[in-house]
């Protein structure tokens, strides 16, 4: 009987492995092979321009990261760019899906209209929006109509990185909105009944029923959120052409490490570097489910 | 049950057929390109019962790969018209021409790392050195004959392209040095009779051409590529004998202290993106800045986008009494991992010769870096292109050794700073003087 069983047992781990297969190589040829060929990278200078080689150089490459400028200013910027574009863009897409929750006329035309900036690609929606905060553009245009003070935006340092955040913020917003959105209408109608007998407004029916029972989508958004933008990388690369600049205000850390790898070729130190990316993101998440507490599950 | 494993086996199966053909071929890649004309010309060969099939290879061309970055439409055009010229005069050799639309050098040195680098490529003076000691580059010395005239280029533009022991790797395949553009219609209303010579004359035509918020009177670059010279006026020097950078004295100050205050001091001076334009040909073109620092580059184009523009040209101010201006160039290098290095040497030294440069400098696109071409051209009398050839004699060419890359980032993010009035321009440019020495020291 045992036998018979383990034989079972065996048999079905087998088909399990064998459905699984494709998606073992591909994953294990594109995402862990790659992970431990970066974790190797990192310990070594490499040199690969005129015949590839590999010097074991033990902690330098972290090392060199304590005395790199750049480092931390592209750190600093990044979690300034976190700590700017997570809340916007999650209030953002709860507002949004509120609003499209509510019985509306035309909803789906404005459900189309508010997914489209994530259906489009961001090169697009960047170079739209360099337009847009052009020095004579729409919204210089606009501040001026309204006599607020106007910026050079993508040119003075001081504002640079809020064009890029106003970017992202738009282009990521109704992502969320959706998932927002979905849980939104998951959440029973008796609940809300019962609240009205009770005599709630729709304010405090929001704030009382809707947000806490979205407590678990909040996290997952607010972790996806802050993963995303801890990666920014297309939009402060095709403001600053490439070079973070102006003074480096434009610079998050995943433009230095393609600079390092790219640019110069020094895949070591850029292997390094995404690793202290890839640790950073890991604490975040960890404070996040800490501050979330156990209400996930 | 059964039936379900003997599924799953049989999707296992193919999909381990199919990884092993992927990696069979991705083995045989690179044979099997240069080997595909061979084999399939063979074929007829073997019909006819041709005892020799080694006699019929040389009939078959040699393809070639060219790669540069892009260009204006025309521009393309012409280039692909001397490669039809070279082409109908060497028929056993095919050229063909990539361009690399976006960050050329990123693409270059992935390709050539990757090992599938093109076999003849443009090189930017510029990242040249950098490229030269990494050793992916070809030494052109015994290639040369004495039919191909080295001296007849501006010694200048050759030696961009010498490793330190004098070893040439490329030859340059054009020029142009800066030049002072400017619109002719605002000088004669602000009542300015001729070109400023000297700086100050520049200083105060730019404070009356300037309009507030309409017009600057100088539309400026703020970046090392186009202040180089600056940092010489006055007796600056870029970087020390090791390359380091060394900018940060009081003798390149001053000279850059000038662009400055012309910005924070005068306000008469604005960046193409203080006007909305992409660089300084567009501020311009659009009538933004009555006068900019361009090269040739900018003529073909405002005569394409603004033909209505009445623009004139002339040598850039003169600074502490001494000519300056900037030289740029870009060669015709070779790959060392070429294997048909016979071939790309005779695209070279076609595009590089007498010949092709008069095809490829013809329209005026750019300067022909040879003598004669010039001459026979005609530039130095042309009355926009005048000003541009004259500078080449006292030139500063873009291009300061191996460190200069990271030298020019943190200068510019610097400089802009300064430019913009955020800070001083002596901590500006001792900060950018650090940190390209740091990343200097720590990039070895």
């Amino acid at each position: 009987m045992k036998g018979i069983l383990g034989n079972r047992r065996a048999k079905e781990n087998i088909a399990g492995y064998s459905f699984m297969f494709p998606t073992i190589v591909i994953i294990g040829t594109f995402v862990i092979l790659p992970i431990l060929y970066a974790l190797f990278l990192s310990f070594n200078k490499v040199t690969l321009l005129g015949g590839v080689n590999y010097d074991f150089v033990g902690l330098k490459n972290f090392n060199r990261m304590i005395d790199d400028d750049k480092v931390w200013i592209s750190l600093k910027n990044t979690a300034k760019y976190v700590l700017i574009v997570v809340p916007c863009q999650t209030m953002l897409a709860l507002i949004l899906a509120a609003a499209l929750n509510a019985k509306l006329r035309g909803r789906n035309f404005f459900r189309t209209v508010y997914f489209l900036p994530t259906i489009t690609s961001s090169a697009v929606l960047t170079l739209i929006f360099v337009w847009i905060l052009n020095n004579n553009g729409l919204l210089n245009e606009l501040l001026g109509m309204l006599h607020f003070p106007t910026h050079n935006w993508l040119a003075e340092p001081a504002v640079a990185l809020f064009g890029v955040m106003l970017m992202n913020i738009y282009s990521t917003a109704p992502g969320f909105m959706v998932i927002y959105l979905a849980s939104m209408q998951d959440i029973s109608h008796n609940i809300y009944e019962s609240a009205e007998i009770d005599g709630a407004n729709a304010w405090t029916k929001f704030w009382k029923i809707t947000v806490p029972l979205l407590k678990p989508v909040t996290f997952f958004v607010v972790v996806l959120g802050v993963i995303g933008s801890f990666q920014v990388f297309d939009q402060a690369y095709i403001v600053s052409r490439g070079d973070g600049g102006p003074n480096n205000s434009t610079l998050t850390i995943v433009l230095l490490i393609y600079k390092y790898a790219f640019k110069n070729l020094d895949m070591g130190y850029a292997s390094a570097l995404a690793l202290l990316l890839a640790i950073v993101i890991m604490l975040f998440t960890l404070v996040q489910r800490k501050l979330f507490g156990d209400e996930k599950n | 049950m059964k039936k379900r494993l003997s599924l799953s086996l049989v999707l296992v199966l193919a999909f381990a057929l199919i990884l092993t053909a992927c990696g069979g071929n991705n083995g045989n890649k690179g044979k099997k390109a240069s080997e595909s004309p061979a084999a399939s010309s063979s074929a007829p060969a073997t019909e006819s019962a041709s005892p020799s099939p080694s006699a019929e290879a040389p009939k078959d061309p040699v393809e070639i790969t060219l790669s540069g970055w892009g260009a204006s439409p025309e521009e393309q055009a012409l280039l692909q018209q001397t490669l039809d010229e070279f082409q109908a005069k060497n028929p056993d050799v095919k050229v063909k021409y990539e361009v690399i639309a976006d960050q050329y050098m990123d693409v270059i040195k992935t390709r050539l790392v990757g090992g599938e680098g093109p076999d003849v490529f443009y090189m930017d003076a510029f990242e040249a050195p950098k490229m030269i000691e990494s050793g992916v580059l070809e030494p052109l010395d015994s290639y040369v004959t004495d039919d191909f005239d080295i001296a007849d280029f501006e010694e200048p533009l050759v030696n961009a392209f010498k490793s330190p022991d004098g070893k040439s790797y490329g030859f340059p395949k054009d020029f142009s040095t800066l030049a002072m553009f400017y619109n002719k219609k605002m000088f004669a209303d602000a009542g300015i009779a001729a070109p400023p010579a000297t700086w100050e004359e520049f200083l105060d035509a730019a404070k009356k051409l300037t309009k507030d918020k309409t017009v600057y009177g100088f539309g400026a670059a703020p970046e090392l590529a186009r202040q180089m010279y600056m940092i010489k006026a006055f007796g600056g020097k870029l970087t020390d004998e090791n390359y380091n950078a060394a900018f940060a004295t009081p003798e390149a100050i001053q000279g850059l202290q000038l662009v400055i205050d012309q910005r924070v001091v005068d306000k008469t001076s604005g960046q193409p993106s203080d006007a909305g334009a992409g660089w300084g040909g567009e501020m311009f073109g659009q009538g933004k800045a009555a006068m900019v620092f361009e090269g040739n580059w900018a003529i073909p184009y405002l005569n394409a986008n603004f033909p209505e523009l009445e623009y004139a040209t002339a040598e850039l101010p003169t600074v502490n009494g001494q000519k300056g201006t900037m030289a740029f160039t870009v060669a015709y290098v070779m790959n060392k991992a070429s294997e048909k290095k016979e071939a790309s040497w005779k695209l070279i030294s076609y595009l590089t010769g007498k010949e092709g440069m008069k095809t490829w400098t013809s329209k005026g696109f750019a300067l022909p870096s040879r003598k004669s071409v010039s001459a026979e051209l005609g530039y130095d009398k042309d009355p926009l292109r005048g000003a541009l050839v004259a500078g080449a004699s006292y030139a500063t060419p873009w291009q300061a050794g191996p460190t200069l890359p990271i030298i020019s980032t943190n200068f510019n993010n610097q400089f802009v700073s300064a430019y913009l009035g955020d800070q001083k321009l002596d901590a500006a440019m001792a900060t950018a003087q650090e940190t390209s020495n740091k990343e200097i020291k720590a990039a070895k």
